[in-house]
């Protein structure tokens, strides 16, 4: 499985150096600040898109979810990481691989960017199938260009995306504890005129 | 890294606030003119609206990603290597540019917390721009009704009870604001009560507060 993994990421990587445009592409892809906008933007619409009150109150409580849902993915890499340190690609295997990104100081498994991506995608996919995977592309996107840059491993890819969408499954099932305070919250945004 | 990452970091934190202030505002664009929000438009038209909020996104994109050619930082041509500890201070050449922001948070990128703070900031500031813009938007269109009513968006009349976001549909921010207040304060006992009522056994506040509230 290791094998794999290593082969996988070093072909990937491989065929970075031959078309500038692209690798220059990946590079802007894999930045820290666009794809996680993305993210945090397809929240924001998410809570203005709904055309009826019912549908907006719904679509509402889906993007606190998934808010919630970002943020906890976090603490649950964290923690995973805390206790398994897997060391990046370019550390075990640098003379094979042509870093395209910095090299990041915190562990490789799994990919916190994964993990946020593919939780904002569940709560989109939820209330709007095709917006949904809409947003599950870009956040697969998101993994491919760590990946091709040498700073992940493909199964540190699909350990995020899993501990997104578990993380997203918790939160949505946590909310039951917090009723009526969430239902409470969006009437009170309605109440400010802003939900 | 041969520059503060204090310094780093606020230079940063001054570009994605734009970034995410240009971005939130057209994607509150996009979104608002597709359910009809029109209290919300920074034109008073739907189609124009819409297009005005994709181009803020990509000029967003656009500025945060070309900065560096125009503004100094830690990106000085020939510097820009995948790892950011080798930087100096200076513009960004062409050939280097989609590297450019890739800065490691320890040597002064933003961190996720960060741009936790940064965002919702800069969504707020983009809701309050589009509440300012879209006042004059309800007004313009308002004058309109009164020259040929029958065209107008707005000829049919909010109806009271349409409050929140469903009251921007016709009515500006200012204007909604004290109707959807009201209706707020007199619902939300209600709507404590319903939830509660209606909420799973393992609420912490149907605990709290009892498992039935009457």
């Amino acid at each position: 499985m290791n094998t794999l993994d290593t082969n996988l990421v070093i072909w990937l990587n491989g065929l970075s150096g031959n078309i500038k445009f692209f690798d220059d592409l990946m590079r802007i892809i894999a930045s820290d600040y666009l794809m996680p906008l993305v993210f945090s933007l397809a929240m924001l619409g998410l809570w203005f898109l709904g055309k009826t009150p019912t549908q907006r109150v719904r679509y509402q409580i889906q993007m606190l979810i998934g808010i919630s849902a970002l943020a906890l993915s976090n603490v649950v890499v964290w923690l995973i990481n805390i206790n398994w340190d897997r060391p990046r690609p370019f550390v075990d295997h640098g003379d094979e691989l042509n870093l395209l990104f910095y090299p990041p100081t915190d562990p490789s498994f799994p990919a916190n960017p994964v993990a946020v991506g593919f939780a904002v995608a569940m709560a989109a996919w939820v209330v709007n199938r095709k917006f949904g995977w809409w947003m599950f592309a870009v956040a697969t996107l998101f993994g491919l260009s760590r990946l091709y840059a040498g700073v992940f491993y493909p199964t540190d890819i699909i350990g995020g995306a899993v501990v997104g969408i578990a993380v997203y499954g918790f939160t949505s099932y946590f909310r039951r504890f917090l009723e009526p305070v969430v239902t409470s919250f969006v009437r009170l945004m309605r109440g400010l005129s802003a939900a | 890294m041969n520059t503060d990452p204090n310094a780093v970091r606020d230079l940063f934190a001054s570009h994605y606030f734009i970034f995410a202030f240009l971005a939130s505002l057209g994607t509150l664009q996009i979104a608002v003119s597709n359910s009809g929000i029109r209290g919300l438009w920074l034109t008073p038209h739907r189609g124009m609206t819409r297009w005005l909020g994709v181009a803020l996104i990509i000029t967003g994109i656009v500025i945060f990603f070309l900065q560096p050619m125009w503004v100094e930082g830690p990106w000085a041509a020939g510097s820009v290597e995948a790892d950011s500890i080798t930087r100096e201070i200076g513009t960004a050449s062409w050939s280097e540019l989609a590297g450019a922001r890739n800065v490691n948070d320890i040597h002064g990128g933003l961190d996720g917390n960060k741009q936790a703070k940064w965002f919702p900031l800069a969504a707020i500031l983009a809701f309050a721009v589009s509440a300012l813009i879209g006042t004059v938007n309800v007004k313009t269109l308002r004058n309109l009704e009164l020259s040929s009513p029958s065209d107008s968006p707005t000829a049919a009349a909010t109806p009271a009870t349409d409050d929140g976001l469903a009251g921007l549909t016709n009515r500006p921010y200012l204007a909604n604001l004290p109707i959807s207040f009201r209706n707020f304060k007199a619902d939300i006992p209600k709507v404590w009560r319903t939830g509660l009522d209606s909420a799973d056994r393992w609420s912490l506040f149907k605990m709290i507060f009892g498992r039935n509230s009457n």
